[in-house]
């Protein structure tokens, strides 16, 4: 392989091995480049030593004692996140419910005093029917709460947008890519509720990813 | 403010002197910093679950198998070793908080490299912030110093213009150069190529040769 000293540059770039030895060699006979060259490794020599090492004896047990904390505290806050949720956004579906469950057992208790004797529920089909009328309207008072807190995560993420596409800077980074983890944890949940349209954990857990997501979102706009 | 006192870690009357040839070790041949060792692809799978699985004895794996490389790393971004402590314990419970979410798509160890790094970032930016910085920078080393080598001037300058390089190329280089990651881990640590590792490689090579020479105390250049 033949080098010139216009070559340097390039092969300093690539450092490709076989290069390199060539460049190396060249210099034998270059002032320039063997100068060039030199301070070249020299940096990468120097730069070794800047490895730092010392002894932490009590840097482990400090974090196994946070981590331990932390495993304590994160069922407590997702406890908290969950009620604060319950409380903010299952507030009118609770009421609903009770005024639905205080309805339905006026009307039934209303229809039983008018027919009086005169019939006696035969079936247990009506009962069934009604809880599971009830079970779908509740359900469905559910679906339409969460699907208002996702359109107000929404409208959240808009507002992000911009800041998150246009920064450079590695916290915001981080945060676009923990968004777009929790954005496929939360794609794979609904495909598992899809199938699943009862199951109270898949639910709690989207929920608790849509507010992971709101949080997140939140300190995106905060930050400066 | 960084830069000014980043600047008062140069050598002041000391001329830096590059090692001469003879002194030269042998070229760097660069491992791989993150999967040397035992440490394989499904070796890191293996821990990536243990983690999520929470268990404490997963963590204290991961900690003996990057802890210090860890804290070297932080060490050179935050620039004392107390800090670089907090910034490895602090990794440690993001983890922990979010391996939930680590989907596999890049190595997990380069994964944990990518929250330190961007963990050192934020915390540069909050001490910025409450204009903490000159104690950060002047403040005298509570730990051991690694032994003072003759390449001691060198190696106080180079971190002093590391340290001015842009935060990108500082990144490289302290990951190729100081650390010996290879470009392909460099890569999957900064989302970006190994193209552009190499080039960013190059680019922080050159400020530094550029500030070396400009400083004019680079002496015993050991051109034949």
């Amino acid at each position: 392989m033949n080098v010139t000293c216009k070559n340097r540059g390039d092969i300093l770039r690539k450092q490709e091995p076989a290069a390199m030895e060539a460049l190396a060699r060249h210099a034998e006979s270059c002032a320039e480049c063997a100068r060039e060259l030199h301070l070249w490794n020299a940096i990468s020599q120097t730069a070794r030593q800047m490895q730092k090492s010392w002894e932490s004896p009590d840097l482990w047990p400090r974090i196994r004692q946070a981590l331990a904390e932390q495993a304590h505290k994160l069922p407590e806050e997702s406890r908290w996140n969950l009620a604060r949720l319950w409380e903010n956004f299952g507030r009118h579906w609770q009421t609903a419910a009770a005024l639905l469950m205080l309805l339905a057992l006026t009307a039934s208790g209303g229809w039983l005093l008018w027919r009086g004797d005169e019939t006696v529920p035969t079936t247990t089909q009506t009962p069934e029917a009604e809880r599971r009328l009830l079970s779908d309207q509740a359900a469905r008072k559910v679906e339409e709460a969460e699907a208002a807190y996702i359109r107000s995560i929404e409208e959240l993420a808009k507002l992000a947008e911009p800041k998150l596409e246009r920064s450079t800077s590695p916290l915001l980074a981080s945060y676009r890519e923990k968004l777009l983890m929790i954005d496929s944890a939360i794609a794979e949940l609904r495909a598992n509720i899809e199938q699943n349209r009862w199951n109270a954990h898949l639910r709690r857990e989207l929920l608790s990813l849509y507010q992971d997501k709101q949080h997140t979102l939140e300190t995106v706009l905060q930050e400066r | 403010m960084l830069a000014e006192n980043t600047l008062s870690w140069q050598p002041l009357a000391q001329e830096i002197c590059l090692p001469r040839p003879e002194d030269a070790q042998p070229p760097l041949v660069k491992p791989t910093a993150v999967s040397e060792g035992s440490e394989s692809h499904s070796a890191d799978r293996a821990l990536a679950e243990a983690c999520k699985s929470g268990s404490l004895s997963a963590y204290e794996r991961l900690y003996q198998t990057h802890g210090a490389k860890m804290k070297s790393i932080a060490h050179n971004l935050l620039g004392n070793a107390n800090d670089a402590e907090d910034a490895v314990q602090e990794v440690f419970l993001k983890v922990h908080r979010s391996v939930k979410y680590f989907q596999g798509q890049s190595s997990f160890s380069t994964w944990i490299y990518r929250i330190l790094i961007n963990s050192c970032y934020d915390m540069m930016r909050k001490k910025k912030r409450r204009q903490e910085m000159p104690e950060l920078d002047l403040e005298p080393e509570a730990r051991p110093e690694p032994a003072v080598t003759s390449d001691h001037a060198m190696r106080l300058a180079l971190e002093g213009y590391v340290a001015n390089l842009a935060p990108n190329y500082r990144k490289v280089f302290l990951l190729a150069e100081v650390e010996g990651f290879s470009h392909a881990e460099i890569a999957e640590v900064m989302e970006t190529t190994v193209t552009s590792s190499k080039n960013m490689l190059y680019q922080a090579k050159q400020r530094l040769r550029q500030m070396l020479l400009e400083s004019g105390r680079v002496g015993r250049v050991g051109a034949p």
